[in-house]
């Protein structure tokens, strides 16, 4: 079954394109990586598949929904972990994950579960913005798998977080859908069977998976 | 049942945050005692005019304190870039602003706290509790009000800027109706009941209305 299909997708900041016609069908349970330079549109393409961002033209479906008429449905589909950590610097981890759970709708014990996945048992008590880089980005990953989402949708998830990079994502991204964007080939390569180039905002594709933008 | 959970995670979170970081009560502590200094020296104060110079200062007070208020509200998610984490949630965006309306009047209420007092102890204003209801009816319509705006122009760079200029119009009935309810409560011509009456009306449709906008305002 394909979990996205896109058809066209299009976005344009003023004169500036972003994406350009951008056709993409991943099936459940798929990882694929997109790598590019940075401006490429990596960015602006998972926005876009996040449903956080609507794309100026183009259509997408995910599990079989009208991406952006069913946004809301899909929310509990749909996890997102952004370029920006985007916490709350004076709550503590496990807080920030507790505020979260309250407004996914899911029991506030599953962010000590979570806490334990990715590794902060030991820091759930300190505030955020004591927190190293590497530390928040693991605890936004964290907030992007409470509601254990179907679909991850990742922008540079492995920034900061150094040599475990490899095991905490494989452990994140195991049984469910993905799509990563991410400057490093290797980790890629190692994550992801399938792999998007983009180079101002289009596809320079790899044959079996994608039609390749002229 | 759902909504006013996250309405209250929400207000909760702010409020959390700001007791531990007290970025904004402190400001606004500062900024209502020296609209009580400027209030105090700027008019020659006697027994006899003291109570009806203290409504203005009361007004004044409140408006400009609760600009600075509101306006931190959506900045600081704008800011930390965690506005975009919540609106991905399955969260009703009405209950996410609910909950962000009420912790900015929470943390004017705090100022209330301080500054009615603090003019009845000055100005000789009567601390009774029809001034106290005339002014929480406000806060509610003002909050209301602020928020939404505060949502508006969280995404512009002049929103210190626009904020006043799109707020100030929409808060001038809740300073009219206040003012003469405060007035008359204070012995001063006029009907207390018709006053607050009217403030009732104005929370009711600008906390509907705002409601029904919130969700366009924070879902695009």
């Amino acid at each position: 079954m394909s979990v996205i299909v896109a058809d066209g997708l299009t976005h344009r900041f003023g004169s500036e394109v972003a994406l350009e016609g951008l056709d993409l069908v991943l099936d459940s349970g798929e990882h694929m990586a997109v790598l590019g330079e940075n401006g490429a549109g990596k960015t602006t393409l998972l926005r876009v598949l996040a449903t956080a961002l609507r794309p100026t033209a183009g259509r997408l479906r995910i599990a079989g929904l009208d991406a952006f008429q069913e946004r809301r449905r899909l929310r509990h589909y749909l996890g997102y972990v952004a370029h920006a950590p985007g916490l709350y610097p004076a709550l503590s981890a496990a807080e920030n994950l507790e505020f979260f759970c309250d407004l996914q709708g899911v029991s506030r014990s599953r962010a000590a579960d979570v806490l334990e996945t990715v590794g902060l048992k030991a820091v759930a008590h300190r505030r955020a913005d004591q927190l190293s880089r590497g530390t928040q980005q693991r605890l936004a990953i964290g907030r992007a798998i409470l509601h254990e989402p179907r679909l991850l949708i990742l922008d540079e998830p492995d920034a900061s977080l150094g040599a475990g990079a490899f095991d905490l994502l494989s452990g994140v991204m195991h049984g469910t859908t993905v799509v990563l964007a991410t400057h490093d080939q290797a980790l890629a390569n190692r994550l992801c069977p399938r792999t998007i180039v983009l180079r101002h905002g289009r596809s320079l594709g790899t044959a079996t998976h994608l039609r390749v933008v002229q | 049942m759902n909504q006013l959970r996250v309405a209250l995670a929400v207000a909760r979170k702010d409020l959390r945050s700001e007791w531990r970081t007290r970025e904004l009560v402190p400001a606004l502590a500062q900024f209502i005692i020296l609209a009580l200094l400027i209030g105090n020296f700027g008019f020659q104060i006697d027994s006899r005019n003291a109570s009806t110079i203290a409504p203005g200062i009361l007004w004044l007070a409140l408006v400009f304190a609760g600009l600075v208020a509101f306006g931190r509200t959506f900045a600081a998610e704008r800011e930390q870039a965690s506005l975009e984490a919540m609106l991905m949630t399955p969260a009703s965006p009405v209950a996410i602003f609910a909950g962000k309306a009420l912790a900015a009047a929470a943390l004017l209420v705090v100022c209330e706290m301080v500054l009615l007092p603090a003019l009845s102890l000055f100005f000789g204003m009567p601390l009774s509790g029809d001034v106290v209801a005339a002014v929480l009816l406000a806060t509610v319509g003002m909050a209301a009000l602020g928020c939404l705006f505060a949502a508006v122009v969280a995404r512009v760079r002049a929103r210190e800027l626009l904020l006043p200029l799109l707020t100030l119009p929409l808060w001038i009935p809740f300073i009219i109706a206040g003012g003469l309810a405060v007035q008359s409560a204070m012995g001063l011509p006029g009907s207390y009941q018709q006053a607050i009456g009217l403030l009732i009306d104005f929370d009711i449709l600008f906390v509907v209305l705002t409601s029904l906008a919130a969700r366009f305002v924070l879902d695009e």
